[in-house]
């Protein structure tokens, strides 16, 4: 192959390639060369507008670097029509026939440009999302931490279950108001959810001060536990703490409300098993003779009285008043011997 | 989003096809092309991913407020919001969408006419 059919392949080469190049002499900027695939882009540079505006874009910083390393990269955004095109330009120097050329070599990157800001966009969709997901499972996980304590939520989302759990030492508070039915017939709902929100959400400050776990609120009933899920030594003291507290601040509540409240707390200590009850509705219960007693004895009290039995009493005498009451008949638990709480005189009324 | 288009295309892989090629449609259109010449890449980038993501039900930022925000100032006439549907439904169908979820999206975007369709317009 004669050298002149070789020079005729490779200019052929150049201008059928998708890279755009284009030769200009350095001392004037007048072009030599250009290809098929730079005037497409960028149109005939002997009279293209768009090459002037991109020369006159780049000269300043393409002259300082291609002095001092003889290269330069740089990028220009032209708009042929309405998509905007982002083309790369790598300028080198080259002496030709003892002449000092600049080599242009344009490369078509829009289509990375577009894909990098989809992927921008995106992934800022997907971010939202799932800091959205974030918000939304610490909003699931408060509402499982109202229905079962900590310790049985980690089980439940660590297993999938919850297995029944058998605690032997327990005390339990069961408190209900006084005429509780009547003061909802003659009301309005909106009132009596309020007044219960209100009392309950002071109880269950109280509750966490001493340990103990409000397990659920039946209506206007509420049942606490202490010794479980977590064990507590002093379970008893701390029922019986909240109790005596439980009905001070329904005192003091009283005296600047317009409802007046009144309630009967009933304690009772033993044995209670833990569990997630339902596999759709599941809620935390328990169950047991502890909470047998604390239910059975909380209807059998005075108004703002507090009933335990007789068995708890090691555990309380020393921090409470306790006043004996008898032997009496108490449905499903026969003869048990019962104690009034209250709170010792050194306590503040 | 399990069930949706949107996965059963294989979620970003297939929406980013679809809306490059929504993009250079749309762009090459002479009848709806105008409304985008002073638009810039990356905004149109940006509210098409999201448009084509919500339609398909992905993981998408596009609420019906916004849709009718971006839209309200321009006076997009019925013809032009078919031609934008047409496109965009041609874009899915290059990209081996069934013809079926095609039909899907465009009667999803069909429930968006009254957000973008200017009011006055003919």
């Amino acid at each position: 192959m004669s050298v002149a059919a070789l020079a005729s392949i490779n200019e052929h080469l150049l201008k059928s390639i998708g890279v755009g190049i284009a030769i200009l002499r350095y001392s004037d900027l007048q072009f030599y060369f250009h290809n098929a695939a730079f005037a497409d882009w960028f149109g005939d540079p002997r009279d293209s507008a768009v090459v002037a505006q991109s020369i006159a874009d780049l000269r300043e910083a393409a002259g300082d670097a291609l002095l001092e390393t003889g290269r330069f990269s740089g990028e220009v955004s032209i708009k042929p029509k309405r998509r905007t095109l982002v083309i790369s330009i790598s300028l080198s120097l080259a002496d030709i026939d003892g002449e000092r050329m600049i080599v242009a070599e344009c490369q078509n990157i829009t289509r990375m440009r577009e894909l990098e800001q989809m992927i921008e966009s995106y992934s800022s969709m997907v971010e939202r999302n799932t800091r959205a997901l974030e918000r939304e499972k610490e909003r699931v996980e408060k509402l499982l931490l109202n229905l079962m304590p900590r310790s049985v939520y980690e089980e439940y989302k660590t297993f999938g279950v919850v297995t029944p759990q058998l605690y032997r030492h327990v005390s339990v508070l069961m408190l209900d108001f006084v005429g509780f039915t009547n003061f909802a017939e003659e009301n309005d709902p909106t009132v009596t959810l309020g007044e219960l929100n209100d009392i309950f959400t002071a109880f269950d400050r109280i509750s966490e001060q001493f340990g103990v776990e409000r397990i659920k609120t039946i209506g206007d009933a509420y049942l606490a536990v202490s010794g479980m899920p977590e064990p507590l030594p002093d379970h008893a003291t701390a029922v019986a703490n909240c109790a005596v507290r439980f009905l001070r601040y329904l005192e003091r509540r009283n005296q600047s409300h317009t409802y007046k409240w009144q309630a009967r707390v009933g304690l009772g200590s033993g044995a209670a098993v833990g569990s997630v009850v339902g596999v759709q509705k599941y809620v935390y219960d328990v169950f047991g003779p502890a909470v047998n007693m604390a239910a059975r004895l909380q209807v059998f009290a005075h108004p703002m009285k507090i009933v335990a039995p007789t068995s708890m009493k090691f555990d309380l005498i020393d921090g409470f008043q306790l006043d004996d009451i008898g032997v009496y008949k108490i449905k499903g638990l026969g003869d048990v011997d019962l104690m009034n709480v209250e709170s010792n005189l050194q306590l503040i009324r | 989003m399990a069930g949706t288009t949107f996965e059963k295309y294989g979620g970003f892989a297939t929406v980013s096809k679809v809306v490059m090629s929504f993009y250079e449609r749309v762009l090459d259109d002479d009848e709806v092309g105008p409304y985008f010449d002073d638009i810039d890449m990356p905004r149109l980038m940006d509210h098409q991913t999201k448009l084509v993501a919500s339609l398909m039900g992905g993981p998408s930022a596009m609420s019906d407020e916004r849709l009718a925000a971006v839209h309200r100032h321009l006076t997009i006439t019925d013809r032009e919001f078919d031609v934008i549907a047409t496109l965009l439904g041609e874009a899915m169908t290059e990209h081996g969408m069934e013809p079926a979820d095609v039909d899907g999206m465009v009667r999803t975007i069909e429930a968006k006419r009254g957000l973008i369709v200017h009011r006055d317009a003919a």
